[in-house]
């Protein structure tokens, strides 16, 4: 989702508005104030609802032998075995090692992307890229994942030698193209923020452009790029069909980027089809998905945090 | 006797400058390059297959998909968007106002956004798998359009709401005083005032959320979507949808032709949607 800030302060605070229709007795605003907040209260009483939700179908998966260490560190994800055992290790594991590659592949191309934008592009080219990284965000993660199959999956089966081309790496991959416009735009926004005269006193030192960069605006936008990375990162773990459809979807703990792995997404969109309701299998999907909303949701909360403290430091 | 100063063309500052810019440039014309090679290879390779036949006729052949059309697909994914934004446009529409109309102080405001913005944070797996258990399973609704549509509207709700809010806000706030200053209601004012000035945001970010939606299938997988359907799309029936429809083909390898055809058409549309909301945008007074 693009992020938009909003102006603050725009709303009147002189005049309580319901106060005022209230003493007005005017039936129009009343009716007008109640059906806002009605609907704000539903909109948002959908995300309490699904936490509790999730978090309530998802405490049952506790009780199987181990506990919650048991979940997430010692049993196998072995759905067949007698008797079944539902550890949601090596997803986490993949979800961790396919992220990692794709903020690695992701970050310090989206990094020049951003100094480009912000710094050294001619207008014309600034003008084109834009749109050029709306257009990249806006393509669905299921066509990037056909596109990495017919793309790189051929390619790791020639020059690797694999005898499927999935793996972790291959996910990684087109997961660092997906992500690649959200760093970039937000880190673009980021450099943008640093103030012009900073920029120019350095200018006046004489040194190069590159110096300039590399210690005032970049320094100066610091919190603003971690900001970048850190929302990159909670994009790329919450991907679903594109990590589903290359990164191999094998049960096993992965080892290392040319191995077959089970992001958390994966494992949810293989396994919720065939999961009875109530089953322990089902509880395991809901502890996995809790696991993975909670993890988004704080990462989320951090960059909102930061961009904050940004906005009211350069104001 | 000094040493003779190199020349400014030689120094390390100047040729560090030098290959940072080069670095630069060329990760700037990749991020140019990358959407029109996806694009470029999308419409070489899915070109051959489109047809009229191949977006109105249902889907046939032996593999089923490998012949016929995509026509069912488009048809459903464009009712469960619409089913959607049925849901988070009123919903969504009508936070805004509240927020930025009656919120009564900027605590309540921060905490409905927040909540607001934790809902756009969950990602779209977390709406599949808890519009499954709850729509479908609990609530018995079974893998039907409403479930899908419902899934998706609660999906699509936190942006509208953002994109309203942020759309309401911009509308001066000597307007709405200077109209209140002379009697007439809030209704009035949000009414004949508020909205004829945030429409066009309302609407970007709309259609903006409804492309976000049409292209998403792991909310659908498990709510809406089936592999195939001749009949209208109803309440209670599941559809076929463009992405999940893709995911059966590749999945499945039933062909590749069809797949690049409905990954071009999907992409196509997106992109549509997406530059439909840009020039709404533009018709703003400002850009925020």
């Amino acid at each position: 989702m693009v992020a938009m800030t909003v102006p603050a302060g725009n709303t009147s605070t002189l005049l309580s508005p319901a106060r005022v229709a209230w003493r007005g007795r005017r039936w129009s605003d009343l009716a007008l104030w109640a059906v806002s907040l009605g609907f704000m209260l539903l909109g948002t009483g959908a995300l309490l609802l699904i936490v509790l939700y999730v978090a309530a179908e998802a405490l049952p998966a506790l009780k199987q032998a181990g506990g919650l260490k048991g979940l997430l560190f010692v049993l196998p994800w072995e759905p067949l075995a007698e008797p079944p055992s539902y550890g949601i290790l090596h997803a986490w594991l993949s979800s961790l090692l396919v992220t990692a590659l794709s903020l690695l592949l992701a970050v310090p191309v989206a990094l020049g992307v951003a100094i480009f934008t912000s710094e050294i592009a001619p207008p014309l080219l600034r003008g084109l890229l834009r749109p050029c990284m709306e257009l990249l965000a806006g393509i669905p993660s299921v066509v990037y994942g056909f596109f990495g199959y017919v793309t790189l999956i051929p390619l790791f089966e020639n020059s690797f030698g694999l005898a499927a081309g999935e793996c972790i790496l291959a996910a990684g991959l087109i997961l660092s193209v997906m992500v690649l416009p959200f760093v970039a735009s937000t880190a673009t926004e980021a450099l943008r923020g640093v103030p012009g005269n900073l920029r120019e006193s350095a200018y006046a030192t004489g040194v190069t452009r590159w110096h300039v960069i590399q210690h005032v605006v970049l320094r100066q936008a610091a919190p603003g790029l971690f900001a970048a990375i850190v929302l990159g990162l909670a994009r790329a773990l919450g991907e679903a069909l594109a990590v589903l459809m290359l990164a191999g979807n094998a049960t096993a703990v992965p080892h290392s980027p040319m191995d077959r792995g089970q992001p958390i997404t994966a494992l949810i969109l293989t396994e919720l089809g065939e999961a009875g309701v109530d089953s322990d299998k089902y509880h395991a999907l809901m502890a996995a998905g809790l696991l993975l909303m909670v993890i988004t949701v704080v990462i989320n909360l951090t960059v909102l945090a930061l961009k904050r403290r940004m906005l009211s430091r350069h104001v | 006797m000094s040493k003779p100063q190199s020349p400014p063309s030689l120094s390390v500052a100047y040729l560090g400058d030098r290959f940072a810019t080069v670095l630069v440039w060329l990760t700037g014309l990749l991020a140019l390059a990358l959407p029109l090679a996806i694009l470029g290879f999308l419409a070489v390779r899915g070109m051959h297959v489109m047809c009229w036949e191949f977006l109105l006729s249902g889907p046939s052949g032996v593999p089923l998909g490998s012949a016929g059309g995509i026509g069912p697909a488009i048809l459903g994914t464009l009712y469960l968007v619409g089913m959607g934004l049925a849901v988070a446009l009123p919903l969504g529409v009508g936070g805004g106002i509240y927020l930025s109309e009656f919120a009564p102080c900027a605590f309540w405001v921060r905490l409905l956004e927040f909540a607001a913005e934790c809902l756009g944070a969950i990602p779209a797996v977390i709406y599949g798998l808890f519009g499954y258990a709850l729509l479908v399973v609990f609530l018995a609704m079974n893998i039907s359009l409403l479930a899908g549509g419902l899934t998706l509207g609660m999906m699509m709700f936190p942006i509208i709401l953002i994109g309203s809010r942020a759309a309401l806000a911009a509308v001066p706030s000597l307007e709405r005083e200077s109209a209140l200053a002379l009697g007439v209601s809030r209704s009035w004012v949000a009414r004949r005032i508020l909205l004829p000035r945030a429409w066009p945001g309302i609407a970007a970010s709309a259609v903006l959320a409804a492309g976000h939606a049409a292209g998403s299938a792991a909310p659908v997988m498990f709510t809406a979507s089936t592999v195939f359907t001749v009949t209208n799309p109803a309440m209670t029936t599941p559809v076929m949808t463009l992405p999940t429809h893709l995911y059966n083909l590749v999945s499945e390898a039933v062909s590749f032709d069809h797949a690049y055809g409905t990954a071009l058409v999907l992409v196509v549309g997106i992109l549509l949607v997406n530059a439909l909301s840009m020039l709404l945008r533009r018709r703003l007074p400002e850009h925020y």
